[in-house]
């Protein structure tokens, strides 16, 4: 048994920090997140594509790097520390399905080598509720809307959910976008009309679902590591009566809150991203449990970091808010909270 | 990473396993609720099943080799604890000798002391009980007032020790008494005291369970052997940080098998009630995922002690973590199953499967005992965060 990463994990870990402190810092990167429409630019998505990320789970022989979700957490989990602006997991996750559809063309190479972008379209409504379909697979075309897809605005193709199953679908797209509060990311509402076609059931989708939660408990704990760190180094600095604010129990224990919540999220995380590695039986249920959890405890450890600035910690001008709000995207998305306690509950038989 | 245990753990589990069931007639839960069982029947019921363990090979296991061990690593001793749990089986009775002062006599006793004292501590025919707290010494332990003087070849213990888990039972206590004033830390001594010495009472202390579970001891010129003293005088303070150290291991693990089958009864309860709404599913939710969080950070210690790891400071999270959420479990158990969540064990229409009554009762210890969860904090943020100290 053995809970740290073996070295070639290591090594992607440290790798991958690297790469995005030099290359996607928050300083560097929060302008293209103000400033363009996309929410990312192609000369940084080349670069991240160079990296091997964007079909990191895909098979070599599709173009892909034939990592697993242990490697994806390591990944998701940098990204969430610097706020990793753009389409990347999205795309992954992508990627994976359509490999796992058996779909190892000349898109999907496209789409590993950085050259296209496909994103998965499954929300029939804006709001959260009744999952009914509305949209419609018949005589190789798709018709229907979709919400929040993201990145619609960059797309080449999506792989939508229809009534007949997963089809896919290439652009060019009617998009219009959606902006949330989250400035890393971008969504739009996708009118379709398009020739299509099935590329399998939606329960291929399933272990997109797993893959999904894992990687987005791993961002979200990244959030809440870095949210931390943050707020760690103010509390050792800022003065006031005198004296560190930090010396103040009213924060310390707060602190020690919220290192107790990102501490276990790393053990939920990690144990997930395992058990889905290793086909482990317990995999539905840790995957549930990782994201349900990790989604409250980014919430609770990125506002108690605006809380502990102060005046500051409302400014526009600070980082901080960046992590708070990507936070709530990726407690919402990706199986929301509610969702996944759904799922806790049938993988203990209730 | 690997969070598979090793065949050689695997094969020590299945083993133990096989023999709980060979060996365990019915759940301890079961026997709580039997009629004819007493406070005192209990304990004895416990006595002899500890016993068995030790016979059996189960008690010392990472010790040296004399005193029962058998090269048992932190691992092995997860897995018991796991693997008890999972069996229901009856608590170990000598909790304290074994968990606490078995680690102290084999690190700091004299080899006299540990052929005298761990051998009945594992039998459980000498039943140990703990000497730290008292009543102006609690969080602030190293502000303890018990005096030990000496007088020839006795010291002479003067004082009051409170909170004392298993006092009115145990045949022995392990005191931490004043052997210099002046030195906060370094006077302190850690002496081994028979609790029918002239001068000692003993007195049982009602818990808000309505059991007496716990008790104080008075001291009024108790004469002690000075070959009682573990260490050297005035290293007291070390010896204790040591043992509780040893009291903060890693239980998560364990915690987390016991919770899991308490939600899972739970559910079946709501199940068989109807209770079946929105909010009662997102509240056994809620519950299921706290415990399998717990479960993954207990697999991580585990993992962690395989590989060969200590936990540190930060076992101060795991501490908090099962404590805290042992409150909101059991408070939420009984809101969910409703006015009968609080009958008492023996009354009409008490369910049969869990004392939902008793363990909400009870549930608000765990916060308090070995270190409070504000404790603990101060522990996160002073050693692990490394915060700036308040200057007072």
């Amino acid at each position: 048994m053995k809970f740290d990463l073996s070295e070639d994990q290591s090594l992607l870990q440290s790798s991958t920090r690297d790469f995005f402190a030099k290359e996607f810092a928050l300083e560097k990167t929060r302008r293209v997140m103000e400033h363009d429409a996309r929410g990312f630019e192609t000369p940084a998505w080349r670069q991240i594509a160079e990296m091997g990320y964007p079909g990191l789970l895909v098979p070599e022989a599709a173009g892909g790097q034939a990592l697993g979700p242990i490697e994806l957490a390591i990944v998701c989990e940098e990204a969430g520390r610097v706020c990793l602006p753009g389409p990347l997991f999205d795309v992954q996750l992508a990627a994976a399905t359509l490999a796992a559809a058996g779909k190892q063309d000349a898109l999907l190479r496209a789409v590993c080598a950085g050259e296209k972008i496909a994103t998965i379209a499954w929300r029939n409504s804006p709001y959260a509720g009744e999952a009914k379909q509305t949209t419609h697979f018949a005589n190789g075309r798709v018709k229907g809307r979709k919400y929040f897809v993201p990145f619609a605005g960059a797309a080449d193709a999506l792989l939508v959910t229809t009534n007949e199953g997963l089809a896919l679908v290439e652009g060019p797209f009617e998009v219009t976008a959606l902006p949330t509060v989250d400035l890393a990311q971008r969504f739009g509402e996708v009118t379709l009309d398009h020739p299509a076609t099935l590329v399998g059931p939606l329960s291929l989708l399933e272990r997109t679902d797993q893959l999904a939660a894992v990687g987005a408990s791993a961002t979200l704990f990244g959030i809440m590591a870095k949210s931390l760190e943050i707020t760690l180094g103010y509390l050792q600095t800022r003065e006031t009566f005198k004296r560190p604010i930090g010396s103040f129990q009213a924060l310390q224990h707060r602190m020690a809150d919220m290192l107790l919540r990102t501490e276990s999220s790393r053990s939920a995380v990690y144990r997930a991203a395992w058990c889905l590695a290793a086909a482990d039986p317990e995999t539905a249920l840790a995957c549930a449990t990782a994201k349900a959890y990790t989604g409250d405890a980014a919430r609770l450890v990125c506002a108690e970091t605006v809380q502990m600035h102060g005046g500051i910690g409302f400014t526009w001008e600070l980082d901080v808010h960046f992590y708070f709000k990507r936070a709530k995207t990726y407690e919402m998305h990706y199986g929301s909270t509610e969702a996944q306690l759904e799922r806790v509950l049938s993988a203990v038989g209730y | 990473m690997d969070l598979q245990l090793s065949p050689q753990h695997l094969t020590f589990r299945d083993e133990l396993r096989a023999w709980l069931k060979a060996n365990i007639a019915r759940p301890w839960r079961e026997e709580l609720r039997d009629p004819k069982h007493t406070e005192d029947s209990l304990m004895e019921f416990r006595r002899a099943w500890q016993g068995k363990l030790y016979r059996a090979g189960y008690l010392g296991m990472d010790w040296p080799s004399e005193w029962g061990g058998r090269g048992a690593t932190e691992v092995e001793k997860s897995i018991f604890e796991a693997e008890l749990a999972l069996a229901d089986a009856p608590p170990i009775l000598n909790i304290l000798g074994i968990g606490l002062l078995g680690p102290a006599l084999i690190h700091h006793g004299s080899e006299e002391q540990r052929r005298r004292f761990i051998p009945p501590m594992l039998e459980g025919s000498e039943i140990w009980c703990q000497g730290f707290s008292e009543p102006g010494a609690g969080s602030d332990l190293a502000s303890l007032k018990t005096t030990a003087t000496t007088d020839g070849d006795h010291f002479v213990l003067n004082g009051q020790k409170v909170w004392t888990t298993f006092g009115p039972w145990a045949d022995w206590i392990f005191v931490l008494a004043r052997t210099d004033s002046k030195d906060r830390y370094g006077g302190i001594s850690f002496i081994l005291t028979k609790l029918d010495t002239p001068g000692i009472t003993v007195r049982p202390l009602r818990q808000i369970t309505g059991e007496s579970e716990f008790g104080e001891v008075f001291f009024e010129n108790a004469r002690v052997p000075k070959e009682n003293l573990v260490g050297k005088i005035g290293e007291g303070w070390r010896i204790a940080m040591t043992v509780l150290a040893y009291e903060r291991g890693a239980m998560s693990l364990a915690y987390a098998v016991k919770y899991g089958r308490d939600i899972e009864l739970l559910a079946d309860a709501c199940k068989e009630h109807g209770r079946l709404s929105g909010a009662v599913r997102e509240k056994l939710a809620r519950l299921v995922v706290e415990n399998e969080v717990m479960r993954a950070n207990g697999l991580r210690t585990l993992a962690n002690f395989a590989d060969g790891k200590v936990p540190g400071p930060e076992s101060s999270i795991e501490k908090i973590y099962w404590s805290e959420f042992d409150k909101r479990f059991r408070e939420t158990a009984i809101d969910l199953l409703g006015p009968g969540g609080q009958l008492l064990r023996h009354s009409p229409h008490a369910r049969p499967d869990v004392d939902w009554a008793r363990e909400f009762l009870w549930s608000r210890a765990g916060t308090i005992y070995s270190g409070s969860s504000e404790i603990q904090r101060n522990i996160i943020a002073k050693r692990v965060l490394n915060l700036p100290q308040d200057p007072r």
